[in-house]
């Protein structure tokens, strides 16, 4: 019999993004992988293709739309069971759909009973954590259900509390508690397990109406194993939350009308006075507390005034005064790269180490490989960039804090041991920084190769979300068009970037005589939290030294 | 038909809503106040608690003059001059209502006469005797009040009343039926009883004024036992009006067998929020069934930039609550962060004796599964109770045992109203019983009467004899 199948959004790396096309209609046959859609995140638009092979029964989101991880996208009819379709199932869900498949399927036959199936069919969901707004380790401060309860859709299963907010995690369906995974008192994060639950499947009903019908049917399968969607958890009603019935809050009304003020929850507030009792200052303590604590998530980190950044305001400037303009919008990518940009400028104390690397042998020896290249009719070139990745895979392994960022406490250093670069790819629509993992284990072909492939792929915006995750170091090239140095921005949470400019000609001293050298200046911006001056002059030599002698990689 | 523009209108010049007017109108906020009747002050300054305290007090100095012929002071019968009662109270009324009218003008909040109705989320039409005006607003405070609940079974007659016409004190009936034996029944009650008439009353539940505690009550009763026919546990079942006077079938524990013929009717049974008079349903804000709107701890509706204070917000519909209510209005509307977040709200009953009590009851602690322990002082051991001939009076305080924190209290007797501050202030400070039992209270006075409940919980009473003496050795 047809099954319906939901196809719901991957994981994207992107908290939400846009719906720019629709690439298909209802009744389009397609193949696995072909596009369904074509999204656009802050850093490139790419497509969401088809995860099996089958018909569009519906398309669930439209132009405009912003959608995430999980989001209901198309209902699609499985190729394989579309070729079991029949008739007989009209009553079921599908009613509705319109009937598309191109070719008509012979009645399946089956002798299983159906009384059988009808009451043993259901299903079991494990209802995890969802998404906490990042919170990690937050307390289960409350279990709501026990197991053999019935709930409802959206019903609390257990209440969480972090040190902003308390918030139930709600039934993503209506079922019967089969198991409990946790205690009072346990720390969860996203994804943690909270209960099993027994759904009423689908599947049941289907059997139930086509028995009505009494047509012969396949037996019911059991609902699609398609994760249950994740419902947001539901924050309490702050002022509700705070309520605190009286006795429970010792603190006087004038206490309490500025804790609200400053939206502190006076049950976290120590009372510094007689018997416990909070007063005014308790209050204000807490507070500088609360705001001198390091608040690292990247949405309070840029928030004037948690971060302490207070600027004045841009003057308004009526250019039209002075001359004819344009106003034109900024594009997708700029508009949500310039948040991340600033962040990393202000954030960040930048330093900016300058270098130059003699790349005369470099050239010589590339050059010959190409015309190798061409010979072998091998379909790429190998660029400059190529031979720069190499040094900075070898400079990552020789200074392995140059591959690391902070720990979101600001406490501890994560080294990577792993070798993936970003590369800063300039395209029509934007900067996009793809990343080319494994740098240290590829051989200079095979870079070329993926590099070709990489920069294609940006300029015609056709990146996934995974092929700009991951990078532990950032290159940005501008030696194609020109400059002699230049200060690139951190690309957090990296922790430094290396900039490189247009190589020229130079005499340089060898000792005896001036000899032109072909020299290529870098910049190499640091996060000075992280890097000091000398480790930052050491590694910019070790790159100038590889560039200089690429023997040096083998060593 | 007049235009005007205006930051914030305010729909009910009642306690709460002139509160909240003011209140925006000394914080910058060009505010326009509009109210069905003429005068502002809404139900409690013209036909509620002002007028009714008028005649309560008339009331009072009758009854105690009365009793001073056993204390050997006798001034004879008294005259009664029903139109110079009016008047009185009327001239109390119209004190007050030109005071606030004043005040309104010195603050410039533009008063407008009529029945106001939303025509939209931002637009207010108010229909008043100088015809209509149409009111733009960037905020409103729905402040529109209740009204008394009529009953659908008793026929209309000029001799059926509710509050409002009980207080117009037509005439003195000679014996008058008080349906409900709540706080504004039992007040007109009071009023009436002591200029001359015979008073029934008669209650659904087993208890007068049901909110209150039981023992607070039964010192109550105590006191108008020879002047109140009460009948509990007994209802009305029909009012048949004849020529001759109102003939009342009653049902119930108590329920005369006859219908009872009487010249009034007084149906005190209750009001109604008038939610659903405003048109809110047309601005986008839900009301329920009841004509209640629901508000957050903001006084904000569903529509943020609506809000909504005093009876139709919900229990309990009193003054003092929706003058609270209309600050925290106001300044949310200036932009303050502030919630109405009180601990207690105090309930008075201004009989004579008075029935008074802030915070939880014994009835609300029980049911809260609240580990309590009340502490009663009864008025027959205070010494100015005695001279003062107002013995029939007891104060409660309940304390938290596991605080020993004051979570309630509950007076009865002369002046208990005036009293209930203390505790209230108490609660909210979140005072124990050892700071209350530590606190001077002046000697002799009722008032004392609060330090010494508290020193009973405390163990260190020694104005009665001390049950905890021997434990606390």
């Amino acid at each position: 019999m047809s099954d319906i199948k939901e196809v719901l959004v991957p994981d994207l790396g992107e908290d939400s993004v846009e719906v720019i096309e629709i690439c298909v209609a209802v009744g389009d046959s397609l193949d696995a992988e072909d596009s369904i859609v074509t999204v656009e995140s802050d850093k490139a638009s790419m497509d969401i293709p088809a995860p099996f092979a089958g018909v569009i029964a519906e398309i669930c989101v439209a132009v405009g739309d912003k959608i995430s991880e999980g989001t209901l996208l198309a209902k699609m009819k499985s190729a394989d069971e579309s070729a079991t379709d029949t008739d007989a199932v009209s009553g079921n869900e599908v009613e509705a759909i319109p009937e598309v498949a191109p070719e008509s399927a012979p009645v399946a036959e089956v002798s299983a009973p159906v009384s059988e199936t009808t009451s043993t069919v259901t299903s079991t969901i494990e209802v995890t954590v969802p998404d906490i707004g990042g919170d990690e380790n937050v307390d289960v401060i409350e279990i709501l259900v026990a197991v053999g309860d019935t709930v409802d859709v959206e019903e609390g299963l257990v209440t969480l509390e972090t040190d902003k907010a308390s918030m139930d995690v709600p039934s993503p369906q209506a079922g019967k508690i089969t198991a409990m995974h946790l205690n009072v008192g346990d720390k969860v994060s996203e994804g943690s397990l909270v209960v099993t639950l027994e759904t009423a499947s689908v599947a049941a009903s289907i059997v139930e109406q086509t028995q009505e019908n009494s047509v012969p049917v396949t037996t019911p399968v059991e609902a699609p194993a398609v994760p249950a969607p994740k419902a947001p958890p539901v924050p309490h009603h702050p002022s509700a939350a705070a309520i605190q019935p009286s006795g429970k809050v010792h603190a006087s009304p004038s206490v309490r009308r500025l804790a609200r003020e400053f939206g502190v929850d006076l049950t976290l507030v120590n009372g510094s006075g007689n018997k416990g009792r909070i007063v005014k200052e308790d209050v204000q303590s807490y507070v500088k507390y609360e705001l001198s604590r390091p608040k690292l998530t990247p949405a309070t980190a840029t928030t004037a005034g948690e971060g302490g950044l207070q600027v004045l305001a841009a003057p308004k400037v009526d250019f039209s005064k002075f001359g004819e303009i344009e106003e034109k919008p900024l594009t997708r990518i700029q508009k949500l790269s310039g948040p991340n940009l600033h962040r990393n400028w202000v954030t960040i104390p930048h330093v900016t180490q300058f270098e130059e690397a003699d790349i005369t042998e470099m050239e010589s020896f590339r050059k010959e490989q190409n015309v190798v290249c061409e010979k072998r009719k091998l379909g790429f070139k190998i660029t400059p960039l190529v031979f720069m990745m190499k040094a900075v895979a070898d400079a990552l392994q020789a200074y392995p804090t140059f591959n690391s960022s902070l720990s979101g406490d600001g406490e501890s250093l994560i080294i990577k041991k792993y070798f993936h670069i970003g590369i800063a790819v300039d395209t029509p629509n934007g900067l996009v920084v793809p990343v080319v993992r494994d740098v240290d284990q590829k051989g200079v072909h095979e870079l070329s190769k993926e590099l070709m492939d990489i920069s294609a792929k940006a300029r015609d915006g056709k990146l996934k979300a995974a092929d700009m995750q991951g990078s532990c170091f950032t290159i940005s090239s501008l030696g194609g068009i020109g400059g002699t140095a230049f200060t690139p921005i951190v690309n957090a949470p990296d922790v430094a970037i290396l900039g490189v400019s247009k190589s020229e000609i130079k005499p340089k001293w060898n000792g005896k005589d001036f000899e032109p050298r072909l020299m290529l200046p870098l910049s190499l911006s640091y996060d000075h939290r992280v890097i000091d001056g000398a480790l930052a002059a050491r590694f910019a030599v070790h790159i100038k030294n590889v560039l200089g002698d690429l023997r040096q990689i083998i060593l | 038909m007049s235009e005007i523009k205006t930051q914030l209108v305010v729909l009910g010049a009642g306690p709460g809503g002139y509160s909240a007017a003011f209140r925006a109108a000394d914080l910058g906020i060009d505010t326009v106040l509009v109210d069905a009747r003429a005068n502002l002050g809404g139900v409690c300054l013209n036909v509620g608690c002002i007028p009714s305290k008028a005649l309560l007090h008339v009331a009072k100095v009758i009854k105690e003059a009365k009793h001073l012929s056993s204390h050997g002071v006798s001034f004879g019968e008294p005259t009664i001059d029903l139109d110079k009662v009016r008047d009185w109270k009327d001239s109390v009324v119209s004190q007050l209502t030109k005071g606030l009218s004043g005040m309104s003008k010195m603050r410039k909040v533009e008063f407008v006469q009529g029945l106001g109705k939303f025509t939209g989320s931002n637009t207010l039409e108010v229909t008043g005797d100088k015809g209509t005006t149409t009111i733009s607003f960037d905020n409103a405070i729905i402040a529109a009040g209740s009204e008394p609940v009529s009953l659908p079974f008793i026929p209309e007659d000029d001799r059926v009343i509710d509050s409002t016409g009980a207080l117009e004190m037509k005439d003195i009936p000679g014996k008058m039926l008080v349906l409900g034996g709540g706080i504004i029944g039992l007040e007109m009650g009071t009023v009436y009883n002591a200029l001359g008439s015979q008073i029934d009353v008669v209650e659904f539940l087993d208890q007068l004024i049901p909110a209150a505690d039981k023992d607070i009550v039964k010192v109550y009763n105590k006191t108008i036992k020879d002047t109140f026919n009460v009948m509990l546990e007994t209802k009305v079942t029909g009012v048949e009006a004849k020529k001759d006077g109102l003939y009342v079938s009653f049902e119930g524990k108590k329920a005369p067998a006859e219908p009872v013929r009487y010249d009034k009717v007084l149906v005190a049974v209750g009001r109604k929020p008038n939610g659903k008079l405003v048109g809110a349903d047309v601005a986008g804000v839900s009301v329920d069934e009841r004509g209640f709107i629901n508000v957050d701890k903001q006084m904000r509706t569903n529509v943020p930039h609506i809000f909504a204070i005093g009876d139709l917000v919900g229990q309990p519909m009193l003054a003092h609550k929706a003058v609270h209510e209309g600050h925290v209005a106001a300044e949310v509307v200036a932009g303050k962060k502030h919630f109405f977040d009180p601990k207690c709200i105090p309930s008075v009953a201004y009989t004579e004796p008075e029935l008074a009590w802030v915070g939880l009851t014994e009835k609300e602690a029980k049911e809260q599964g609240i580990n309590y322990e009340a502490a009663s002082f009864p008025w027959a051991a205070s010494g100015r109770a005695i001279a003062s001939d107002a013995t029939d009076g007891l104060t409660k305080l309940i304390f938290d045992k596991d605080t020993d924190r004051i979570i309630g209290g509950a007076m009865v007797g002369t002046n208990a109203g005036e009293m209930l501050g203390e505790i209230g202030l108490a609660i909210e400070m979140g005072a124990d019983a050892e700071d209350i039992a530590l606190t001077i209270h002046a000697h002799p006075t009722l008032n004392e009467s609060i330090g010494l409940a508290a020193e009973i919980y405390e163990g260190s009473i020694t104005d009665l004899p001390n049950p905890k003496a021997n434990k606390k050795k």
